[in-house]
């Protein structure tokens, strides 16, 4: 893999782990939304929330 | 007064999520419309279709104004303007007028190129990609929670919730104006203003990077509209006994079971946006380059690479949909659909952290075309699925016909490893622009 792009570790500003941090907690409510309505689905009692 | 960019970011993202509460408001409230005025079934189609009529043009619109006249301003007008006709929407007996204003309010869809032209104006290269994808994936949540809570919060009065959201739009809309600055600094501001002309718009829509891009957008975002549309129909048919087998009854329980895997689709492609800017911007610390032909070398050659991924896995997931419908696994048909949601906010996530980058000095321009034009495949898509002799087999045409010659294309347009963006339908020097 070759590249020129960046060879020095990036220094980010303060705000950037806080954004890591809120993008990381909306994948996980993606997945536990996700798996709560399917479970639902999958077992015949209702849906995504609002769908019952 | 010093402005930090995460104020700007905050603005931004809170002004797309309301637009996108706003445009999606009528079809959470279209069964209450039609019972109000007993609309048959095609008059309740036109009005759910309505939303996304003023998107292609609207956005091409917004994205030059918010090069123009600052993003601020241009939110602002779009948050106030539609705000104001959605109150008055609230007071209106005739169906008709109802129809228009409604059109109207669904402008505010619009509002999607105005915000990333914002951010690209605040935020630097290394960064680009998770502060688009925060902006795009928590204001695209506006759309699902718009379904989900406003008939639980309002029940069949319609009336109420358009006032209601109104009357917020134009609050925030004060609140751009008063907070939000059009760009980091009056340089990069002037420079913006000065090229969004004629000349630079044709330039954007010529280059062959911005239209591979578009094409890109219109392969994720596209489908994603698309699939919103087309996946309660699928599985309803296509999955029918499958789907009864795990103890629903009825049409309405075929629609809850229907309705939910394709609800599971829009949220995980909503809410994996912002991984994938921040994928895209890892990419870019690492310096991965691992596909062949893409360009290496350009200083955001990674985040190239990471879009040709996205694209690839696009095309998988979709011809995985067609092989789980042929086998009849309900199971593995969701699951792969789960994964596609995935793979397409890694789309759609991947362009946005790009379009700043390629066109720093029309970053309106560019996002209005490539936001705006690529929605139109969201009509397309349905019908190709539909055309097949088999439900299933849809996916697969699209994969084939559309998809592959889309990634060969993208191929073909990010090889360049000089300035991609010079090359194009027209020659830059015929357009006489002021390349930087």
């Amino acid at each position: 893999m070759a590249t020129t792009s960046s060879n020095t570790p990036t220094r980010h500003e303060p705000w950037f782990k806080y954004g890591v941090a809120t993008l990381f907690l909306e994948m996980a409510i993606a997945i536990a939304v996700s798996a709560y309505s399917l479970y639902m689905t999958f077992n015949g009692l209702g849906g995504f929330p609002g769908k019952h | 007064m010093k402005m930090h960019k995460v104020e700007q970011l905050i603005i931004a993202t809170v002004g797309f999520f309301w637009c996108f509460l706003m445009w999606f408001s009528t079809a959470a409230f279209s069964p209450s419309i039609a019972a109000h005025y007993h609309l048959s079934l095609a008059a309740l189609g036109l009005l759910a279709s309505s939303a996304i009529w003023m998107a292609p043009i609207g956005r091409i619109i917004a994205g030059w104004a918010s090069d123009r006249f600052g993003a601020p301003r241009t939110f602002a007008v779009i948050l106030a303007g539609c705000g104001l006709v959605s109150i008055l929407s609230a007071f209106t007996t005739n169906y008709n007028l109802l129809f228009l204003e409604r059109v109207i309010v669904a402008i505010a869809g619009v509002s999607f190129v105005v915000g990333i032209q914002h951010v690209a104006q605040w935020f630097d290269a290394q960064e680009i990609g998770t502060a688009e994808g925060l902006y795009a994936g928590t204001g695209n949540v506006g759309a699902g929670m718009g379904a989900l809570l406003l008939p639980r919060i309002f029940g069949t009065n319609y009336h109420a919730a358009f006032i209601w959201l109104g009357a917020i739009a134009i609050v925030i809309a004060a609140w751009y104006l008063l907070r939000g600055r059009a760009a980091k600094s009056i340089e990069r501001r002037a420079t913006v203003q000065r090229r969004s002309n004629v000349r630079g718009t044709v330039f954007v829509w010529s280059r062959y990077i911005a239209i591979a891009l578009m094409l890109a957008y219109a392969m994720s975002f596209g489908l994603e509209i698309a699939m919103n549309a087309w996946l309660p129909g699928y599985f309803t048919r296509g999955f029918h006994d499958a789907i009864l087998a795990l103890g629903f009854s009825g049409v309405a329980g075929l629609q809850i079971a229907a309705g939910t895997f394709a609800a599971v689709e829009s949220f995980c492609a909503s809410l994996f946006r912002p991984f994938a800017g921040y994928m895209s911007d890892l990419f870019q610390q690492k310096g991965w380059t691992p596909l062949p032909f893409i360009a290496r070398t350009l200083p955001y050659a990674p985040r190239l690479h990471w879009l040709g991924i996205s694209l690839i896995l696009i095309a998988l997931c979709m011809i995985g949909l067609t092989m789980a419908g042929l086998s009849g696994s309900l199971h593995a048909s969701v699951l792969l659909l789960v994964l596609l949601g995935i793979c397409i906010s890694f789309g759609t996530g991947g362009t946005f952290a790009l379009v700043p980058l390629l066109f720093p000095d029309r970053p309106g321009a560019a996002a209005g075309f490539i936001g705006g034009v690529s929605t139109a495949a969201g009509i397309v898509y349905p019908l190709i699925f539909a055309g097949g002799s088999n439900i299933h087999l849809g996916y697969l045409h699209a994969a084939v016909y559309m998809f592959v010659p889309i990634i060969l294309f993208y191929f073909w347009a990010a090889r360049y490893e000089r300035h991609p963006e010079e090359h194009g339908l027209i020659s830059p020097a015929l357009l006489a622009t002021e390349q930087a």
